[in-house]
Formats: structure tokens, C-alpha cells, sequence
């Protein structure tokens, strides 16, 4: 069992913070993703459960032991690093070999498992390389095999596709997602990258400026965003957010005017993706305004209107052709309306 | 295939090459021709004619000289060393040595190929040349004349070796003292962000840039009074540290320590702090990771700073001369003491014999070390 438990995990370096009073439990076997802006403390908290940081304060518990006081080594988690942190002088099966060398386990089994490992991430061919004589995504590997040779309680990944170029990320996330599945062990993986936390995560942990915005599987997140943080920063492209007033269940700003919305008078953020809303030429909707650009993205097309200094996108059909600068009218319909607090961001209905 | 802007015009290549080579030949030629002198009687070492000098014909005369049969074989001996030493040497070492005490292997190695040489270069060839070269006629006859007496009387008559004996104990006890300090002391501070990492670095600085024989002068009234403020510590036996070798090691470190810090804490900064995070969270304590995943990526590092503190170690001469009796005295300040006024021209050769004497060690050790020291003083940085 490897559930691991933060309790008020806190890091704070002189006046700075960090980590903010971090709470949270991770079910043995969880696929859990940090996701925020560089930062924003999602790798000093994986650091801390590494134990490569110490918390200022707070504790953190795995299979219900207090390990804020083990050193790395005692706490039975592998690391895969943004770097890779391959041993230079070491090939490739001493590299993976390395932990099961260091830790002194039987011999006699050595190499087997490194075989085992190695045959995982399709490494076979290379044992005898140097690192530096692997490319990028050979090298990545390597780190996922060492990190897998050992049989860890929990695996920390800190951003491992982040050196690697876009094809390659795409596949290299789908064998991380099959490991994980096949290995299932704690997993916790630390990303700027909102798409590997959809695909991979469980769960997704939405943090910014050391404090986490919000906690829950990827479909929750992005159905449902906490704040304005969480819907600005998920989603591509992000939430469209138009800052307006609301009165009577009236929303309104200079050129908008959705109705039947269910929140008190005030201040309100309205939020709507781009693919929830409809585009229309003429007249129609509840966004009148000029098209400031036009994209073709193939499988549709991106129409975007500037509102008091804000761009908001729409997705529109694939056929739909307009020149920049013609009017259009957003229609987006009641129910895929999410309404935020103005002043606080906090997510009020919708 | 060479793009044709990119290679150099002739005129470009010839004259860069005849000015490598003329700079070559001046830089090499006192070393040189000390080390021709060196072997030759007075008469001829102080020849007027340089050709004299070079072929020796007084010193041929006196009938000491090498045959072409000699020189060849010589020759023949030391190529086919340095070529079992870098063809064969390395697979040999590896397979035989047991993991992990690879560079004890080397040590080995390095004893039974010097053993090797000597036994075959002094013991075994003039023997087979004693015999070869009456049966030979032209090949067998001294055509250079060149005599080892010279070194003879250096190294036995004048007690060299003593010094040689000494200079080792001094250099050795510097450069591990140094290098052990120097390692652990420049991993610590560059891997710690704290400011008073920062200031002793400054500090280290401050002190290395002092004046050597004002830390002699420090040193001095301690040195000489170490019998007494040792005593309750040592008892009777307390000794004396003015004259004694450890005495010039702990100054020699004082002086060096500054800079082997600052070189090797800036080896150890180029090496990405990932990497002994990675091993500790793969198994090791501290320590270990500093041991064995560090220190196999510094050696570069730790070989050109070794080679740094070996020179100032074995080319000291204030120190050494300041503090050392007679019975301890090291190489460098043994030459100076050969000449005075009334040196003889033969008494100058000696001098020149012990000058080669002192350097040919420097030579060997740095095409030993060279590619580290190549690498150590141009990349300064493993990239992983």
C-alpha cells in the first residue's frame, strides 16, 4: 500500500512561499498530475516528497509512516528528472542497474530485471551505449527504465517530456500512460503541460503562486473550473472570460446580452469555451461584435472578436469563410455559461 | 571532403606551420640542450663549437660513447615501453584489475612497466651490447660521445636521491592532503547556496593572494617552538617541526588550498546538481553519491588540479629553503646550493645533469596525464 497523505505541507524560503499549506491525499495506485505555470510550486512539493526539500512545516505520510525525516534513499520512491540525470560515465545497463547495485540487492537477479526494464521502454538495442552517444528520447527512456527497475512504492516524474520535441512527446506520453497502467504503482507527475494532465492523470491538481486552485479528475476540471485561474489556464484555446454585470439574471456588457442566467446582481465573469459556443453571421446571438482574426484549423475554424481589450474565440464550422472584419454574433447557449465572482474569481454558478 | 572556403590558402598554412615549428624548436631548445650537455664531459659542454657539443669528441676521446648499435637498441627499448603502455596496457589492466579498483590496477601497472624498463634498459642492454659491439666493426663503434658520470655523481656521490626521496615525501603529502581537502571542500561550497560559502570563498581568495613568505614568517616562531606547545598534547616525545618535511607540506597547503578550492569547486559546479539528486533518491546516502557517482565524472578535474598542486609542491623553492634542514632538503633548493664561486665547469655539468634530473620527472607525468589535463583545462565540465 502506498497511499500518500500532505498535511498542511508548507516551503517557504525567508519570505517567500513556496508551498502554501498543501492538503491532500493520493490513493495507492493513482495517476496524479501537478499542473501549473512555472513557479507555481509543483515541483518543490514533488521535491519534498522526494525528499530533496525539506518542508518548513507540515507533514507527509506514506502507507501511513511519517517519512519527513528519511532521507531519500529510505523512502522507496524513483525519480525521473527534467534532465534525465543519466550517470555519464556508467552505459546504459549500469545506469539502470545503478539503484539495484546501490541498494545491494541479490545479485544473482540483476539481470533479469534490467532486462525487464529495459525491454519496457524498447531499450534493448543500446545497453551498451554511453548517454551520450542517445538521443533525447533514447535518454528519456533510460531515465523511465531506472526509475521502473527497482519496483518503487511511488514513481515522481518533474516534467520528463518537457526536453523532448512535439512528435516524440506524443508518443513517449502513450507509453508512460500503458506503464503506468501495467506497472500500477503511485504515481505522481509534475507539468506545465495541460495536455499530458488530461491524457495521464486520474487526477489533476491545479496549483498557482504555491496554493492549489483545485483538485479533480480531468473531466471536472475542465467542465467545471474552480476560478477563473483554473478555466484561464486549462483548455485550448483557454475559457473565453468577458467581465460584465449582471442584474435580474441579465449578463451585459457593451456588446453582449445573455439572459436567464441564475446568479445575484453584481459584478460577474462569464466563462464559455470556444467549442460550447456557435457563431452566426448576422444577426442571432448574444455577442455582436467585428471578427479580429480567423483561423483554419482544418477540422474547424477559430473565430475570434475583441471585447473591451480581451480576445474571445469561437469554434465555428469548417466550411464557415467570413473576412476579418465582417459582423458576427456569438450565440452561446445558457447551460455551458460558467459565471465567476468578479472580485474573488471563485466560481459562483453556471 | 574539406568545403573550399573553408580550407586555409597556402601561403596561410605555410606560414603559420614554419612559425609552430620555429616556435617549437625555441621553446623547446634550452631544455634541449642542457639535457645534450648533460651527458657530455666539460671540455665538450663548454665548447665553443656547438658541434663539439652535440657529438662530444673529448668525451669519445676519454672513451665513453654510444654506438649507433646503442643508440638503436635504446631507442628500440623505449618505443616498444611507451607502445605496450598505450596499445596493450589498458585492456590489460581492465580485465585483470577487480571492479572498482581499476586505478589500483594502473598503480600496479604503472610499478611493473617502470621495473620492466629499468631491468631491460640499464640491466640487459649493456650487456648485449658489451657483447655485440666488438663483433659488429663500423655499427659497434662510439660515434656520439656521451657519458652518464654526470649522473652518477648527482645522484650518488652528491646524495640527489636523498633529495629525490624528499621532494617525493613533500609533493605527495601536498597533493593528497590538497586534493582530499580540495574535493570535499569545493563540493561543499558549490553545492551550497548559503552566503557563507560565498564569503569563505572570498577569504580563500584573500589568502592566497598574500605574499608566500609572509606565511613563512607566520609559520616560522610555531615551527620552531613545536616542541614546546605540542608537549602536553604529545608528551616527551613532542618533536621539533622546524627542518621537518611536515612542516613545509602544512605551509605548501596553506599556500595552494585557496586555489585547488576554487578550481575544483568550479569543476564540481559545472556538474548538474540532478545528478547526485538522482542517486541519492536511487539509493545512495550522501556520501555515496559524492563517491560514486560524482567523483568518477571529476577526474578530469581532480587529475589537473592534482597536477597544479604537484607543481607548486615540487617547484617551491622559498619555502622549502626557508624551512628545511639539510637532511631534508628537496630537489630545487639542492641545485642552488651547487653553484658558488668556486665552481668548476664540472661542477656546472653536474648542475646540469640535476636540472634534467628535476625535469624529466615533470615530463613523464604530464604526457601521462595529458589527455585529462587536456580535457580538465578545455571542456572543465562532464555534459550528461
Amino acid at each position: 500500500m502506498a497511499e500518500i497523505q500532505l498535511h498542511g505541507v508548507t516551503k517557504r524560503w525567508g519570505n517567500f512561499v513556496g508551498v502554501d499549506n498543501f492538503d491532500l491525499t493520493i490513493a495507492d495506485r493513482e495517476f496524479l498530475v501537478l499542473l501549473g505555470p512555472s513557479g507555481c510550486g509543483k515541483t518543490t512539493t514533488m521535491r519534498m516528497i522526494a525528499g530533496l526539500e525539506d518542508p518548513t512545516d507540515g507533514e507527509i505520510t506514506v502507507g501511513g509512516r511519517v517519512i519527513n525525516d528519511l532521507e531519500p534513499k529510505d523512502r522507496d520512491v524513483a525519480m525521473v528528472f527534467q534532465s534525465y540525470a543519466l550517470y555519464p560515465n556508467l552505459n546504459v545497463y549500469e545506469n539502470i542497474r545503478f539503484p539495484l547495485r546501490v541498494r545491494g540487492t541479490d545479485p544473482a537477479h540483476h539481470e533479469q530485471r534490467v532486462m525487464r526494464a529495459s525491454a519496457m521502454v524498447e531499450l534493448d538495442d543500446f545497453l551498451h551505449r554511453k548517454p551520450s552517444e542517445l538521443s533525447g528520447g533514447q535518454r528519456q527512456r533510460v531515465a523511465l527504465a531506472r526509475a521502473i527497475v527497482r519496483e518503487p512504492n511511488v514513481f515522481l516524474m518533474d516534467e520528463p517530456l518537457s526536453n523532448l520535441d512535439a512528435k516524440l512527446r506524443v508518443s513517449t506520453r502513450a507509453q508512460i500512460k500503458n506503464l503506468s497502467h501495467e506497472l500500477a504503482v503511485t504515481t505522481i507527475y509534475v507539468t506545465h503541460d495541460q495536455i499530458e494532465a488530461m491524457t495521464l492523470a486520474d487526477r489533476v491538481v491545479v496549483m498557482e503562486k504555491g496554493i492549489v486552485q483545485q483538485v479533480g479528475s480531468p473531466t471536472e476540471i475542465y467542465d467545471r473550473p474552480a476560478n477563473t485561474f483554473v478555466a484561464g489556464f486549462i483548455g485550448s484555446p483557454a475559457m473565453n472570460l468577458i467581465e460584465g454585470d449582471c442584474a435580474g439574471g441579465v449578463f451585459t456588457t457593451d456588446s453582449t446580452r445573455i439572459a436567464g442566467l441564475d446568479v445575484a446582481d453584481g459584478p460577474v465573469t462569464l466563462g464559455f469555451r470556444a467549442e460550447d459556443a456557435e457563431v452566426r453571421p448576422g444577426e442571432g446571438g448574444q455577442i455582436t461584435a467585428p471578427i479580429y482574426t480567423l483561423e483554419l484549423l482544418g477540422d474547424a475554424t477559430m473565430v475570434s472578436v475583441r471585447l473591451g481589450g480581451v480576445l474571445v474565440a469561437a469554434k465555428a464550422d469548417k466550411t464557415f469563410r467570413a473576412e476579418i472584419g465582417d459582423m458576427v454574433t456569438i450565440h452561446v447557449p445558457q447551460e455551458h455559461c460558467h459565471l465567476f465572482d468578479t472580485r474573488t474569481g471563485e466560481r459562483i454558478g453556471g | 571532403m574539406t568545403a573550399k572556403a573553408l580550407r586555409q590558402p597556402a601561403s596561410l598554412r605555410i606560414v603559420s606551420g614554419a612559425f609552430l615549428a620555429f616556435w617549437c624548436l625555441i621553446a623547446a631548445f634550452p631544455i634541449a640542450w642542457i639535457a645534450v650537455m648533460s651527458f657530455k664531459s666539460p671540455v665538450d659542454a663548454f665548447d665553443s663549437n656547438p658541434l663539439n657539443v652535440i657529438f662530444g669528441p673529448a668525451t669519445r676521446a676519454d672513451g665513453s660513447g654510444w654506438s649507433i648499435l646503442e643508440i638503436g637498441l635504446g631507442l628500440a627499448v623505449i618505443w616498444v615501453t611507451a607502445r605496450l603502455t598505450v596499445r596493450r596496457a589498458p585492456p590489460l589492466v581492465a580485465s585483470y584489475s577487480p571492479g572498482g579498483y581499476v586505478a589500483l590496477g594502473w598503480i600496479v601497472a604503472a610499478v611493473l612497466i617502470g621495473l620492466g624498463f629499468v631491468l631491460v634498459f640499464f640491466g640487459l642492454l649493456p650487456l648485449v651490447t658489451d657483447l655485440l659491439n666488438p663483433i659488429l666493426g663500423p655499427l659497434g663503434r662510439d660515434i656520439i660521445g656521451a657519458t652518464t658520470e654526470h649522473y652518477q655523481t648527482v645522484w650518488i656521490e652528491r646524495g640527489f636521491i636523498d633529495n629525490f626521496r624528499n621532494s617525493l615525501i613533500v609533493t605527495t603529502g601536498v597533493v593528497t592532503i590538497s586534493l582530499t581537502v580540495g574535493t570535499l571542500a569545493g563540493y561543499g561550497l558549490a553545492r551550497s547556496g548559503s552566503t557563507l560559502a560565498f564569503w569563505i570563498l572570498i577569504i580563500a581568495l584573500i589568502f592566497r593572494s598574500l605574499p608566500h613568505s609572509v606565511l613563512v614568517a607566520g609559520y616560522l616562531p610555531v615551527f620552531i617552538n613545536s616542541a614546546e606547545w605540542l608537549a602536553p598534547i604529545l608528551g616527551e616525545n613532542a618533536p621539533t617541526l622546524y627542518g621537518k618535511p611536515a612542516a613545509v607540506i602544512a605551509v605548501l597547503v596553506a599556500i595552494n588550498q585557496p586555489f585547488t578550492i576554487w578550481m575544483l569547486r568550479s569543476f564540481f559546479a559545472n556538474i548538474p546538481a540532478d545528478l547526485d539528486e538522482a542517486a541519492r533518491v536511487d539509493g545512495c546516502s550522501h556520501f555515496k553519491a559524492f563517491r560514486l557517482v560524482i567523483m568518477p565524472v571529476m577526474w578530469p578535474g581532480v587529475i589537473t588540479t592534482g597536477l597544479f598542486s604537484f607543481l607548486l609542491a615540487y617547484n617551491d623553492f622559498l619555502v622549502t629553503s626557508l624551512l628545511l634542514d639539510a637532511s631534508n632538503q628537496t630537489m630545487v633548493p639542492a641545485i642552488a646550493g651547487m653553484f658558488n664561486r668556486e665552481t668548476t665547469t664540472t661542477d656546472q655539468v653536474v648542475a646540469v645533469a640535476a636540472a634534467v634530473s628535476i625535469t624529466a620527472p615533470l615530463f613523464l607525468l604530464v604526457m601521462v596525464f595529458q589527455r585529462q589535463i587536456v580535457s580538465g583545462l578545455t571542456a572543465g565540465a562532464v555534459k550528461g
